[in-house]
């Protein structure tokens, strides 16, 4: 009976998942037509390519920005996070307000940016009507403006499993601490924080890993002069009309991914979650 | 305090943008200096026959792709929750995790490999059929919340009581998960109106959806049309999933 | 209704078959025609146009290179046309079904890449050059060099384009547009490493308006694009680089999968009318390839160069596979620099 209710899921995954995947990693092994398409020769040489530095300086600068997005998020979220968790009564509707502009569109919310960091946009409109700057900031096309972007997409990625970790932490050990005399900064260094670990590793590989594969951000907001295994992806498949390397690509871009999540899902906080 | 001044400052930092776009969308000039306030891009918007039929394209879609990965998405939760299935629930998350572009470009790839045998083309279903693939991840993890606080052994006492599998679930489980159903729905509406990356790479010749249409125009150059729409799904979205929300709690 | 406007209309109407199709599926550069001049097609032909838009070549290859995507007419750039032609993409133009093919400047009635006008009609053309602001840009600019000038750091964009990017590099090098030696795109790639420190992005038509607004100082665009800035704001201004410059003219061509090829003539025949190929023109702010339609259209010096500049003009050829392939491996190297 079970298998019943799970037929059209098992279904739709192994045709509309699995079997793409499985394509693309067959294409990897192909070579390319000449003005673009698939031939035959099944060969190991657009995996052998991405060895070459050129590729690999890619693959590192992304590793890169997604780390530095990561930390950031970190930073940023888990004060956040821990504020939430403390705030008794009013928990879901801080949650809410942390989660609602993810579900507007990804497009939107990065065309906000933008729209905001452009030389004729707010920040410096704003900064040249209070004469704090005489020429416009170049805020927009370089990495800072990508991170912002990430950041602020991905923040709440990080915000959800660090809660959910430091919703489950029972104040008796806070009060414990405290009346063994530790000071707050203490406490949240060597009882909190530790507690929270799986929740914090949670949401960063939660976040380094959409980061990793990002293209639409990178593409607005980073002017084209830089170049993520997303764009390369994306390159690949469309202007350069090379499949065979961009499934190459994809493919390692998917097991690193894999890896990650694996790694992932060991920690107690991922069970819970799933 | 200082945390709670934090907590306020961040949660302005992630309202703050769209706040802002959607303010401008009444400025009267398409510069960033508040000129006076005016409708004047919205009925613009509503003129576009390009966004119109974006919005159509993206209202089908999302509508098809919400029905059927709920539909799916609720079997497999249930299914899932008697007995672990960690195969299906692994795909799943790798699902959820996989970066949009590859997702892309890896149905694109089925797509134009079964198109040589099946002479057919790149159309509405292409993207309905993309759009399933990935919500029935969030489907499953709606539903599979509410489970988990549900009692097992009504379904039990059911079954004691003559009822099949079958009719235990109809009758009894079915009933008390319709919030988390609808809200799972809803859900799903909202991930796949929102789509680009995805969308744009498996949509065909009269399936241009509204991200589209967006994407498009931004590339152009920024315009105020642009807030305006922008600001429309913002609102609408949102509306959506505070519904959705809600239905969650019951 | 006077006579004349009767007797084109009814002109017109016996022009369309008696064949009558539903839907034409037509995809074309973005801006690049008159909405009006769709709805009178349809009109008179009592047929529905799908009209959609793309930024680049490589945007619509993408598309339509596997031979399903639906599309009846395309819009390739005249180098695409020949290797799209031997990939067995193109289906042949019949000019029994194109009576207006006269209509075309005489420049264009045998163009070199196409000498026989078998796979594309030409519809319009523009160049590449600098646009700059003409207040804030002094002594105004000659040639490419102007845009590695350090002066203008963080304020200066190229095209988001490998052709247009190396062949820029490569001209002002004073080196072939269309070079396939090695050595030559080395030196072009390290120039354009060089510039890249100095540039704001590498963006297309996006750049128009923050070079209107004053954003950026000088630009790598399209005469096109241009115009469109032009007309928009007095202080920009154009030139057409003294080294050299690339021409492009953008061919209809109907696709080999295209199941209406009557109908799809009918629609070039149509773009061939000089009313119709100058209203087309003057919307999208760009040089028509029809001669009588230029003939209705105001000068323009911008997008209608004096000949002794448009001498200095190549017409980019398609490169050989390999070539194509190391260009693409360059501009990677470049984006990634």
């Amino acid at each position: 009976m079970r298998r019943w209710f799970l037929l059209p899921a098992r279904v739709w995954m192994a045709l509309f998942f699995a079997a793409p995947m499985l394509i693309v990693a067959a294409y990897g092994f192909l070579t390319r037509g000449d003005y673009g398409g698939i031939e035959q020769p099944w060969t190991g040489e657009s995996f052998t390519r991405l060895a070459d530095p050129l590729y690999l300086a890619i693959l590192w600068r992304s590793v890169w920005i997604a780390l530095v997005s990561t930390l950031l998020c970190a930073v940023l979220g888990f004060p956040l996070a821990l504020f939430i968790a403390r705030a008794g009564r009013y928990r879901n509707l801080f949650l809410q307000l942390v989660m609602l502009p993810f579900w507007t569109s990804f497009l939107v919310r990065t065309y906000a940016w933008l729209f905001i960091l452009r030389d004729t946009g707010l920040v410096n409109t704003v900064l040249a009507k209070l004469h704090l700057i005489r020429a416009p900031l170049p805020l927009l096309y370089n990495d800072g403006a990508v991170l912002t972007g990430l950041v602020y997409n991905y923040l709440p990625f990080f915000v959800l499993p660090a809660y959910a970790a430091l919703e489950r932490l029972d104040p008796a050990l806070l009060e414990a601490a405290a009346d063994l005399g530790a000071r707050p900064g203490a406490t949240l260094r060597r009882v909190v924080l530790p507690l929270a670990a799986p929740g914090i590793a949670a949401g960063s590989v939660l976040v380094f890993i959409p980061c990793l594969g990002a293209y639409l951000t990178p593409d607005l907001l980073g002017g084209g002069k830089s170049v993520m295994l997303g764009n390369l992806v994306q390159n690949q498949f469309t202007t350069a009309r090379d499949w065979p390397f961009g499934s190459a690509i994809s493919l390692v871009l998917m097991l690193l991914c894999g890896v990650l999540l694996a790694g992932m899902m060991r920690t107690r906080v991922a069970k819970e979650l799933a | 305090m200082k945390l709670r001044a934090y907590a306020v400052a961040a949660l302005i930092f992630l309202h703050a943008p769209l706040l802002i776009l959607i303010a401008f969308s009444f400025n009267s000039s398409r510069f960033t200096v508040w000129e006076g306030f005016s409708l004047h891009w919205y009925a613009q918007a509503f003129r576009d026959p390009q966004l119109a039929e974006g919005l159509a394209n993206s209202l089908i879609i999302a509508a098809l792709s919400a029905l059927l990965s709920t539909a799916i998405g609720t079997l497999a939760a249930y299914g899932m929750w008697r007995r672990g299935a960690p195969v299906l629930s692994g795909s799943l998350y790798l699902s959820l995790v996989t970066p949009e572009i590859v997702t892309g470009v890896s149905l694109l790839a089925l797509f134009q490999w079964a198109f040589r045998f099946l002479h057919l083309q790149l159309g509405l279903y292409t993207v309905v059929i993309a759009h399933v693939a990935f919500s029935i991840a969030y489907v499953v993890i709606v539903i599979s919340a509410r489970l988990r606080g549900y009692d097992r052994t009504l379904e039990e006492a059911a079954m004691d009581l003559g009822a099949s599998e079958w009719r235990a679930f109809t009758r009894v489980t079915l009933p008390i998960l319709y919030p988390a159903i609808a809200a799972a729905g809803l859900l799903a509406l909202v991930v796949s109106f929102d789509d680009y990356v995805i969308t744009s790479l498996v949509a065909g010749v009269d399936s241009e959806t509204l991200p589209m249409v967006i994407y498009a125009m931004a590339r152009r150059g920024v315009s105020p049309v642009v807030n305006a729409v922008s600001a429309m799904i913002v609102v609408v979205l949102g509306a959506l999933i505070l519904a959705s929300e809600k239905l969650q709690k019951q | 209704m006077n006579r004349r406007a009767f007797l084109t209309a009814s002109l017109g109407a016996a022009a369309c078959s008696r064949d009558r199709r539903p839907r034409l599926n037509v995809f074309n550069w973005s801006t690049y025609i008159d909405p009006a001049m769709l709805a009178r097609f349809e009109a008179e032909c009592g047929v529905r146009i799908r009209y959609g838009t793309y930024e680049s070549n490589e945007e619509m290859l993408a598309k339509v290179m596997t031979g399903n995507s639906g599309w009846d007419i395309v819009f390739p750039t005249h180098s695409r046309l020949a290797p799209m032609a031997r990939n067995g993409l193109l289906a042949g133009l019949d000019h029994a079904r194109l009576k207006s093919l006269g209509n075309l400047d005489a420049e264009f009635q045998k163009p070199a890449w196409d000498a026989g006008l078998r796979w594309g009609v030409p519809y319009m053309w523009n160049a590449t050059g600098i646009a700059y602001n003409r207040a804030q840009v002094t002594p105004p600019p000659t040639g490419w060099d102007a845009l590695w000038n350090p002066a203008l750091r963080g304020r200066m964009t190229m095209l988001d384009d490998p052709e247009d990017v190396i062949g820029a590099c490569l001209e002002k090098l004073r080196l072939p547009f269309g070079s396939v030696d090695e050595r030559d795109l080395a030196a072009a790639k390290a120039e354009a490493v060089a510039q890249k420190k100095l540039l704001r992005a590498y963006l297309n038509a996006e750049v128009r308006d923050q070079l209107v607004s004053g954003d950026v100082l000088a630009a790598q665009m399209w005469s096109t694009t241009a115009a469109q800035a032009i007309h928009q704001s007095g202080q920009i201004g154009f030139v057409y680089p003294a080294e050299g410059f690339p021409l492009y003219c953008d061919c209809a061509a109907i696709l080999r999968e295209s199941s209406r090829y009557e109908l799809a003539h009918e629609f070039l025949d149509f773009l061939l009318r000089p009313e119709v190929a100058a209203a087309n023109a003057r919307a999208a702010e760009t040089a028509t390839a029809n001669g009588a339609a230029r003939a209705m259209l105001p000068e323009d010096p911008v997008l209608y160069p004096p000949a002794e500049i448009r001498a200095r003009g190549v017409w980019p050829g398609a490169l050989p596979a390999a070539a194509q392939r190391y260009r693409d491996r360059l501009w990677t190297e470049i984006k990634a620099a």
